[in-house]
Parts: C-alpha cells; structure tokens; sequence
C-alpha cells in the first residue's frame, strides 16, 4: 500500500466512521454556501429583476421629430428603435394627436398602437377593457363625465372642420364604442384613445407620429449611450430621456442594491464566522488524536495535511451541496417575488466551492495549529 | 555500550523540580521499570526518554545523539525512529480498524504495509480482531493493538507508560508474558508503573521519589516467573 | 449541588462556553439586523421612491379641460374652478397628516413676452416655511417634488433666503427661445398686468416643464389676478400598497360596511388619502397619480417579499448553525454525561443540567447578539438609507423565541443520544 492510498484511507475512515461529526460539519458548511449561493445569486439578479418592476413607471425614452421637415413615420421609429437591442425593448408606442369632434364638442384624440400602450404605460387603470379592434375607442374619465358616456356607448367622431381636405377623409366621421374608461390621475383622462389606423380613416393618412413612447430595461447611462447612437444612425429622430423616469429610477435601483449588498455583505460575514466556529468545535475535539500522531511521528506538516484533506473534502462536498441548494432558493425567491426565474451564474459555481473550501481550511487550520504547538505529552495527558 | 543516558538531568516547572539530577543509564536490551508513587517525576522521566519534553539541565543521550540539544522538529524525527510508545489510554484512533492503527505508526515512519501489520497483530494474537473498531475490542485487546503499534517500526525502545493500569489481571498477565518474549528476542523495554507486580518482573528496577533515584536494583527473582508465568 | 455544578461548568469551562455563546450572539445579531431591516425597509424605500413626485394631484372639482388642450385663457371662471390657497394648511390637519412628505400649490396663466410669443408661467412655492397648528414646522415646495430636474446653470430659487418676488426658473428650452440666462430678466405681460422676472436658474425636466417658466406663486397670482386661489395641489404622501379593500372603497367609499370603511379610512391607503384630502379642501377633487401611485406599491410590495425571503433565510442559516454547534458541544461531553450517570445520577437530572447549561448560554448569547445585530441594522439604514432603522419591540421576544428553541433542539437530540449509550462503553472512550 502506498503513502498516499493510506492517507485517503485514513480520511475516508474519518469521514464515514465519525459520521455524526461529519454530518454536523457538513451541514453547516452546506448551510453557509447556500446563504452565499443563493444571497449572491439575488444580489447578481435584483437589479434586472427590480429594474423590470420599474418599467411599471412607464416609458423612459420618447422620440420626437428633430424637426419640421423630418420624416417622422412608424419605419423611422422602429428603424431608431433598432438600435436598442430586442432583449431590452420593452415595447414601442407611436402616438398622433389630432382634435376631432365628438358630439359637437372639441375632443384631443390620439391615435395609438394599443397592444404597445399596454406595455410601456403598465399603470393605466381601465375600467372595462382594452380595445381590441379597430372601432373601439378608449375614453379618458374626464372626457366620458363630459360628454356623459359609458362603457358600451356608441359615439360619432368627425374631425374638425376644415382642418383636413382630403379625399380620403369621411366626413360623416365615424361610428365607435367605448370600451374603457381610463384612469390615470393624470393629463391622459382628458384625451380619447383610438387605434392609429381609425385616426388615419379620420383624419387621413399623413404619416406623420407627434411622439413615440419607449420602455427600456436599462439604465441611464446605458440609455444615454442608445439616444446619441440613434441621434447619428436616424437624425429624423430627436431622443429623449423620460428624466423623471429614469433619474428617479436610478437613485432608488442604487439604493435597493445597495440594500441587498450590505445585507448581504452582513448575513454572509456572520455565516461564514457561524460555520468556522463550528468547524473549530469539530476540531478541537480531536486535540488528543492530535497528540496521538504527533507522539508516533507524525509531523506538524503531516497532521496539518491531513487535516486540511479533510476539509478540503468537506468544504467541497458542502459547497456543491449548497451551490445546489442556494440556485434553487434563489429560483423561488425569483418565482414568488418576480415571478420570473433567474439566471443561473455559472461562475458562482466555483466559487463557492473555493470559498467553502477556503472558510472550513481556515476554520480547521487555526485548532489543528494550537494542537500540534502543544507537546504531545501535554495533550495526550490533558484533561 | 549503553543505549540511552541520562546526564545529571533536571526538569524545573518553576519553584518545583520535577527532577532533580538524575542520572541514569539503560543498556541495549536491558528491561527496566520505573517506579515511584505519584509525583515521583516518573512521568516527566517518560516524557523526557520518549522525547516528548526536554530536561530544564543535563544531557539526554540516545544512541549517542544528545536528544536535549535537538530541536521539536527532529525530536519528531527521533521518536518516529527510535521509540515506540505504549500509553496507559491506549489512545487508539476511534474510527480507525485495529489494522489500521497499526498502519497508521508506519504511515508516518515510512510506508504502510497491511501484511507487516497483520503479523504485527499476530504476534499479540489479535490475527482474527484486525478488522475490529477500538469499540468493539476489550481494554485487554486495545492494549496489545497498542503494543504492535509500538512494535511495528522496530524501534530501539519501547517505552511503556503504565501499560497494565487500565487492565484487569487475566490480560495484565497476557501484556507482561508479551514483554518477556520481547525481551528475548533483545528489544530494550523501558516501563513506567506504579504496580510493583509490574515491577517486579522487571530486569531491573529503578525507584523514584521527590524527583531523586532513591534506589536502582537488578532484580534478583528475574527469569524465575517467567517460568511460573507460563505454567 | 445542581447550581453549584451548573457554576462550576461556566467557571471552569468558560472557553467552550464562550465559543458557544458567540455562536449563538452570532446568529441571533442575524436574526436581529435582518428582522429589524425587514419590518423597516417598507418605510425606507417608501421614502427613496417620493423622489419619483408627488402620487396625490388635487384640482377643483369643476376644472375645464378646455384650457389644457386648446390653452384657451379665461381667468375669469366661476366658484369651483379653483383651489383656496388659504386651505392649503389644512392637508396637514387631516388623519393621516403624518404620512403626508410634501405637498406644494399651483397657479399657472399664459403670458407673452415681448417678442409676442406666450409661455406659462407656474406659481408655486420653491422651499416654503411653514408653522403648522400642531406647532410642528415644514419646509416643502417644488424643490422637493421635482427631483429629477437637473439645474443647468444658477442654483435653486431659495424662498427663505432670496424673497425677491421677481425671481425665477426658467426650462432649458424657455433659454434657448429667449436666449436669457441667469441674472437677466424676461419682461412677461397679460391682460391683468406685467412684470420682469430675472432669472436665478435653467433646469432641464426632460419634459414639458422645460417650455415652462416657474415664478413665486404671488408673483403669478398678481399677473393673473387669482389672489388666494389655485389652480391644484401636489401631494407626496407615504402610503400603503393598495389591496381588495382600497380598490373598492377608491370606487366608492359608501359601499363599504362601517367595519371595513373604519379600516379603510384608518389606512394609509392612496385612496383613503385622497378621501381625507377632499374633505378638507372644499370642491376639490384629489386623485393617486396612477403612474406613481401603482408603481409604489409594485415596487413596496416586492421589496417587502424580497427581504422577507432574505430574512427567513438567514433565519434558517442562524437556527442551523446554532443547532448545529449545540448539538456539537454536547456530544463532546459524552465523558461527563456518563460519568454523572455512573455516579448515579438519573436521565431526567443528566438532561436538566446540560439543558439548563445551554439554555443559560444561549441567553447569554441572544442578549449580545441582540444589540449587535441591532448595531448591524443601523450599519445598514445609515450607509442604504442615512437613516436610522427603528427599534422594534417585537424582534425581541421572536429572537428570544428562536435562540431558546434552536437551543434546545440543539440539545435534546444530542443528549437522548448520550443517555442511551451505557455508561461503562462512554468511559472506556469507546
């Protein structure tokens, strides 16, 4: 048999013959990576995940027209909007404005793509539903109370007289149906919303979008990076940033993070000190076997040695354990908060192992040290 | 020539001298107790010849080597080759097999050999308990695993700390008939006891009291008992 | 005897004790910070998010829209198109004045400036001092609720210190049309009057705001003859993630059963806000921003549910690491425990020692570990928020809770193990 074979037979018998011990030692340590695992993971996480609760504060980028000759049409919006990669754009919403009457009354309506509205103004609250096809229309509150319709109503649109010539303008307006109030609290309640293309029956085909409404998952800076890029690639287009949006977004995103990056600064500093001084109890305990292989001839050098093989075992089984363990307790803190599941990082993975590793060898070395410092007479005799 | 000598040594914990120059010489193959009643300086004279301590003053001459000049390092080193320990506790390794054990001395002396060891454990016929965890084997059991242990490296001495303490009569009995055989095969024993049935048996016997030899005898008695032992 | 051998083990044995007690301390200073951050963190980042602005809007109950959308200028409407101005202290007064962080008036009026082109002015109160019948006192205005405008060039018109009524703020896009800068004044007229604002500052809004002019609400009350009136009111208020119960009463508070109106009313719910608001500003009606207000509770509501996570993990983590050290730390007493047994001593006398022992220490441990996890949760509010993290009562009995049992599950099985191994096999050390 050689040395070595003897010296993992030895480990191998520790650990399966003093199973209790090693149980308690490996639970902890498994417990520790998967505090490190997991809170790690969520710290990665939180800032895309949080960030995508933020969009519910709706667009943060709008395009506008660079000026009066600019060609400012649904391909030039997407054409700047491709800039942005697919991943992070959320959603594109053109809107026109034009005034048109509704019961002899001057309305602003805006013409708009609905499924887009959906996504990059989240907080509309709509009582009834989004409209759904073309003949729907979306009333602000304040203009329903004013022109006293509700849900299902039938209405007459007409543009306003003189404004368009031509041809293909209906001039006995169109018929449409309420299909929700909308709720904002805001300048919206004031406005009717109908699809682009009834506007463009109504007030003919002009091509021409007032502005475009972006939501992006990025941040400010990211965004800024895209508004000069769009700036050279479309100069049709004039960027801008939503400021109250994403300013705001940014001071509370660093915040939170920050939040979750001391907490987990502080859970992992005291996991880590719970599982050394767990380990240090395990090892201490074996202060007399220490003796014992130094009184046969053991070196410092050797007991240390086999000492750390037995940590280096314990803290990588408990890492790969808790690297496991910590995935699937951030995939549920992802599903049950975000409701969405996270991105494996697959760097964590060694990681935490080297760090359980590092922290049980650490934790190991400092009891095996003071043992073999004492004579092995003394130890042997002790207690 | 003598094996091992001790030179005027003292070994001094603060006002009290544990010894207080001693000297004494032990010859190759001698087997000689030591005795004393507790606090006699019998365990720091253990400590001191199984190069676990060193004197306070005087010289420790091993082999010719003076094992107080050398370092912790190299007293390791010493004892790995020269000595091998028996222990009153026996100190077995709990998880390890009584094999094991064995094996684990010659991992540390130089290279585990499993049928060296199984003989080992023959020769204090515990052939059919090699297999065996300390807990399964009795005080008498683990104290012969203890003495293969000790065999095992061929050392120059063996040096014994009450190594019937812990045992009942039938395996004290079965512990000195070994000594005896190791005797004649020439091993050099050194015992430290308190049992003067233990001491008696002794080539010599070496008594100690207050840290000073207070006498040294050959025993005249030694031989006969071997003969009644084996009756 | 018992307490005297009880002594004898924390006299004597102290340094095992110890590392048991730190053990313990540290977990339970785990248990303590998360506990305390997470029963906070709803306050906190309550806080952080009224830099997106005010989530209450208050206008009069008979505002046209005519002047928003064909910015038609009639200053001359009838009762009900404005706001009071000497209502405003009233928002303090309702039930649910603590919560309310800013609040600022608004006036606004087109004027033309002399090359002929117009503009709206804003009246407004910059960083107002106010004493409130309560005794406490408040400054609040637009600095606080526009905290996303960047100022370009000058600094923030402060009311306080700079009550020139002439001073002004002026949009990026107001600088750029009249090519003013800080310390030039613009000459503004309507039919009720004129006046030079100089300027103090540019702001860029990234919005409309930037084609706007933002004046001292006097100044703007002159120029369009409303004295004492407004024409709405900002509020940022801290408020309570809506659920069921406030998105029925937001429809229609007298659908509710007077059990479920007092608990509705007694909540910081945006809309019961909204609800006192009215009430004691006459023909008013204030309604949530929505893109403020839902998005609050969005965020609240998951940050809430990501601490608790957090903190039941850690949680966990404390309870098994000290279950884990305990049940160590007993084990290793195998010796003592067969020892008394030998000596005579019965399982239930064995247990009440080494339980008594334990949970002495664990108390010991909780205590230290209270006020050090507590030091951990400002160490956090101070560096996240540069606030305080309140002390609440009920971390300590739940981390009393938990050290005590964590300790004597720690124990138990431990020490049911020791007592049925037969003494003789203990002390012959197996």
């Amino acid at each position: 048999m050689t040395k070595q074979k003897m010296f993992l037979k030895m480990i191998a018998a520790s650990l399966v013959r003093r199973r209790s011990r090693m149980l308690v030692a490996l639970l902890a340590i498994a417990v520790g990576a998967t505090i490190l695992s997991g809170l790690v993971t969520i710290y990665y996480d939180v800032p895309r995940q949080m960030g995508a609760q933020f969009r519910n504060y709706g667009a943060n980028m709008i395009f506008v027209a660079s000026g009066n000759d600019a060609v400012f049409d649904l391909d030039t919006v997407n054409q700047g909007a491709a800039v942005i990669p697919e991943s992070e754009l959320l959603g594109v919403t053109p809107y026109r404005y034009e005034s048109v009457m509704i019961h002899e009354q001057p309305i602003m309506a805006a013409g708009t793509d609905f499924a887009g509205a959906k996504v990059t103004s989240p907080y509309w609250y709509i009582d009834g539903k989004w409209p759904e096809k073309s003949g729907e229309a979306l009333l602000g509150e304040e203009v329903a109370d004013k022109l006293g319709l509700s849900i299902g109503d039938v209405f007459n649109v007409t543009c306003k007289s003189g404004e368009e010539t031509d041809e293909t303008v209906i001039d006995d307006g169109l018929d449409m149906t309420v299909a929700g109030i909308l709720n904002t609290g805001g300048s919206e309640e004031q406005y009717i919303y109908v699809d682009l293309s009834d506007l463009e029956a109504l007030a003919g085909p002009t091509l021409k979008l007032d502005v475009a409404e972006l939501s992006i998952s990025a941040d400010q800076d990211t965004l800024k990076t895209y508004i000069s890029e769009i700036e050279t690639d479309t100069p049709d287009i004039a960027p801008r940033l939503v400021k109250r949006v994403t300013q705001s977004e940014s001071t509370v995103l660093t915040k939170l993070q920050a939040l979750v990056f001391l907490v987990t600064v502080v859970v992992l500093l005291l996991t880590m000190i719970c599982v050394a001084t767990t380990m240090t109890a395990v090892v201490t305990e074996r202060r007399r076997e220490i003796g014992l292989r130094k009184a046969l001839g053991a070196s410092d050098m050797e007991i240390i040695g086999e000492f750390m093989g037995e940590g280096l075992l314990l803290g990588g089984v408990g890492g790969i354990l808790g690297s496991i363990l910590g995935f699937v307790f951030a995939q549920f803190v992802s599903v049950h908060v975000f409701s969405s599941s996270i991105t494996f990082q697959p760097l964590l993975l060694p990681v935490t192992i080297i760090v359980s590793i590092l922290v049980t060898g650490l934790a190991c070395l400092l009891p095996v040290r003071s043992a073999t410092d004492v004579d092995p007479a003394l130890v042997l005799k002790g207690e | 020539m003598s094996l091992l000598e001790l030179k005027h040594i003292s070994k001094i914990y603060g006002d009290l001298k544990a010894l207080d120059d001693v000297s004494l010489s032990v010859d190759n193959g001698e087997w000689v107790a030591i005795m004393g009643p507790s606090g006699s300086g019998k365990s720091t004279m253990m400590n001191i010849i199984g190069c676990m301590d060193k004197p306070t003053l005087g010289e420790v001459l091993l082999d010719g080597v003076d094992i107080a000049k050398e370092s912790n390092k190299n007293l390791t080193l010493i004892r790995r080759d020269k000595i091998g320990l028996i222990f009153q506790q026996f100190h077995l390794v709990n998880y390890l097999t009584a094999v094991e054990n064995v094996m684990m001395a010659q991992y540390y002396h130089s290279i585990p050999d499993e049928k060296e060891a199984l003989e080992a454990l023959e020769r204090v016929g515990l052939k059919d308990r090699a297999r065996h965890l300390p807990s399964q084997l009795s005080g008498g059991e683990q104290q012969r695993v203890c003495i293969a242990r000790a065999l095992i490296n061929h050392p120059e001495i063996i040096l014994a700390d009450e190594p019937t303490g812990n045992l009942d009569e039938a395996n004290e009995n079965i512990v000195l008939d070994i000594f005896r055989q190791l005797h004649e095969e020439g091993t050099t024993l050194v015992v430290v006891t308190h049992d003067p049935e233990v001491g008696e048996v002794a080539q010599r016997t070496v008594t100690l009291e207050y840290g000073k030899i207070k006498s040294d005898k050959k025993n005249v008695n030694f031989g006969k008992e071997a003969v009644s032992g084996e009756v | 005897m018992f307490f005297r051998m009880i002594r004898g083990v924390f006299l004597r044995q102290w340094k095992k004790l110890l590392m048991i007690a730190l053990t313990i301390a540290l977990g339970a200073s785990l248990a303590t910070a998360m506990l305390n951050v997470m029963l906070d963190v709803e306050d906190k980042v309550n806080q952080e998010l009224k830099t997106y602005g005010a989530n209450i809007t208050v206008v009069p109950k008979s505002q046209s829209v005519l002047s928003d959308l064909y910015e038609v200028e009639d200053g001359s409407s009838g009762q009900g198109a404005y706001l009071l101005e000497e209502e405003l202290g009233n928002i303090k007064t309702i039930f649910w004045a603590f919560n309310i962080v800013d609040f600022s008036p608004f006036i606004d009026t087109q004027v033309a400036l002399d090359d002929g082109s117009t503009l709206t002015v804003v009246g407004t109160w910059f960083n107002h001092h106010m004493d409130l019948p309560t005794g406490e006192t408040l400054d609040t205005g637009v600095k606080n609720l526009r905290t996303w405008w960047d100022i370009t060039s000058g600094a923030w018109l402060d009311e306080q210190v700079d009550s020139d009524p002439s001073a002004c703020m002026i949009g990026t896009a107001v600088a750029a049309q009249t090519g003013a800068g800080v310390g030039d004044t613009l000459h503004v007229s309507t039919k009720y009057g004129s006046t030079d604002l100089r300027v103090v500052a540019v702001y860029d809004a990234g919005g409309d705001e930037d084609g706007q002019i933002y004046a001292p609400m006097q100044t703007v009350q002159e120029l369009s003859n409303t004295d004492g009136y407004l024409t709405s009111i900002e509020v940022s208020a801290l408020t309570t993630p809506d659920n069921e119960l406030a998105i029925k009463a937001a429809k229609d508070p007298s659908s509710l059963s007077i059990a479920q109106y007092e608990t509705w009313y007694c909540t910081a719910y945006v809309s019961s806000i909204c609800y006192q608001i009215q009430e004691v500003i006459t023909d008013s009606v204030a309604s949530p921003v929505r893109q403020v207000a839902d998005s609050e509770g969005a965020i609240l509501d998951k940050t809430k549910l990501l601490m608790v996570l957090i903190t039941m993990l850690s949680l966990v983590g404390a309870a098994l690491g000290i279950t884990n050290l305990v049940t160590a730390s007993v084990m290793e007493r195998s010796q003592e425990i067969g020892l008394m047994k030998a000596v005579g001593a019965t399982d239930r006398a064995v247990s009440a020692l080494v339980l008594t022992q334990m949970i002495l220490t664990g108390i010991v441990g909780a205590v230290i570990g209270y006020f050090a996890g507590f030091g951990f949760a400002q160490i956090i509010g101070r560096t996240v928020f540069s606030s305080a993290i309140d002390m609440k009562p009920m971390v300590i009995p739940i981390v009393g809770i938990l050290v005590v049992a964590v300790t004597l599950a720690g124990s138990i099985p431990a020490i049911r193990m020791l007592l049925r191994l037969r003494p003789a096999e203990v002390l012959h050390g197996r």
